[in-house]
């Protein structure tokens, strides 16, 4: 939605949501919509445990954004 | 007794193969669905003056909608006689003003589903049930309108668990909900009534509900005794999700009766439970809900980095309830024992019930 507005945007979501995200994406015409997965849950996590999880897929967030 | 001779030839096996190719295509809830052809089709069309192209209810965000026809189709499938098509559109109409599904609840991990409450005298046309066993099985009109809405969801517009419904538990109202008030045993005005139809109409009402839980109270005499042990039912703290939750009381003919014997009305009530349905602050913070989220306004502890105080302010003493019309007052079930249910639903915190009235064709 980001990226229909003009917005660059990459979507991560944990990996209990990797079939309903997929699911989306196809509903939404864009099959091979790339999305960065992180271990299920977040909400439980404290801030540190959040930061190393996300820590481990900036380098495939930076690499969705750039791609050509 | 009717003789082998008199009955209609069928071919078992043909049966059975029919209903496993709906079962192969994913077009079940789980449980056998009726076979539709064109003709059934026809006759659920000709029930209603609208369009089968018309649109009841839209999803944008799945680039998917529930047309007249569609939703002909999955009432057919659900096993309605083609005289409830009117009571499933109203229902559709109902859904569509409640405005919750529009915006995706039915694909949420919180795992709602839709009650329907019906008013009026389509009830007796029907034999749609108000009174015993009213939220369990038995009567083909309730069980069958409800299942209308379920597969429909399904199968116009593919919730299908572990694909696009992503309820983490879901609850039993996804199968089918759907209740009639018993009017006849209410001392009150008829919910639609009350809420500016004429009683004449029938209406079909919509809440996205999360559960159901009973209050057993066949001891009390006493309104207030009876009215605090509703309230209490309704502040649990598991509940809240939000700052607040809605609710929808079903009073027991004998519940609504001592009520009414003692001097209360449906504002009555209303008013002392929203008055009670309260936690203290010591209870939330010990089960980590005493705060709410500046981001989501979902409840959470004071100690969490989003966390910024309930709109109380702080107070010692919390209301569960945002305002008196939070509480929806209905009277369902058997007179025959001092039981009641709250129908813990999801909004509107306040705003009026959805109520649609339905149309003949």
């Amino acid at each position: 939605m980001l990226e229909r507005a003009g917005v660059p945007a990459v979507s991560i979501c944990t990996d209990a949501f990797v079939v309903p995200a997929r699911a989306m994406a196809d509903v939404l015409g864009h099959p091979d919509f790339e999305f960065v997965t992180i271990p299920h849950p977040i909400a439980s996590l404290t801030p540190n445990e959040i930061e190393a999880s996300v820590t481990q897929v900036v380098g495939e967030v930076v690499r969705i954004l750039t791609r050509t | 007794m009717t003789s082998a001779r008199e009955l209609p030839v069928i071919d078992p096996d043909e049966t059975r193969r029919v209903l496993e190719e709906y079962y192969e295509r994913g077009w079940t809830d789980g449980m056998p669905v009726m076979p539709v052809t064109e003709s059934v089709l026809a006759e659920f069309l000709a029930q209603t003056a609208r369009d089968p192209d018309e649109v009841l209810l839209a999803m944008p965000h799945l680039n998917r909608a529930c047309t007249v026809r569609l939703a002909a189709i999955n009432a057919a499938m659900a096993g309605c006689l083609p005289e409830y098509f009117p009571v499933v559109l109203a229902a559709w109409s109902a859904l569509q003003a409640e405005d919750y599904v529009p915006r995706a609840i039915w694909q949420s991990t919180t795992g709602t589903a839709t009650i329907l409450l019906v008013n009026g005298p389509i009830r007796q046309q029907i034999g749609l049930n108000s009174r015993g066993n009213v939220f369990g099985s038995g009567y083909r009109a309730n069980a069958t309108i409800g299942r209308a809405i379920r597969l429909t969801a399904i199968n116009a517009f593919g919730l299908r668990p572990g694909e696009l419904d992503q309820a983490t538990q879901g609850n039993p109202a996804k199968y089918s909900a759907c209740i009639g008030e018993n009017e006849e045993e209410s001392p009150w005005p008829a919910f639609h009534v009350e809420h500016g139809f004429d009683a004449h109409l029938s209406t079909v009402t919509a809440m996205t509900m999360r559960s159901v839980a009973h209050i057993e109270a066949r001891h009390t005499i006493l309104p207030e005794q009876l009215a605090l042990d509703i309230a209490g039912t309704i502040s649990r703290t598991g509940a809240l999700i939000h700052e607040t939750i809605s609710a929808c009381i079903a009073l027991g003919p004998e519940h609504a009766a001592l009520f009414a014997r003692a001097g209360w009305d449906k504002d009555a009530l209303r008013r002392f439970v929203y008055e009670h349905a309260v936690n203290t602050r010591e209870a939330l913070t010990a089960v980590g809900k005493d705060a709410v989220s500046g981001k989501t306004r979902w409840r959470l502890s004071s100690a969490h980095t989003e966390a910024v105080p309930d709109s109380t302010g702080g107070a010692e003493v919390v209301r569960v309830l945002g305002s008196e019309q939070a509480v929806q007052i209905i009277v369902a079930g058997a007179h025959n024992a001092g039981v009641s249910a709250v129908i813990e639903t999801f909004g509107p915190r306040g705003g009026p019930p959805a109520i649609a009235a339905v149309e003949s064709a």
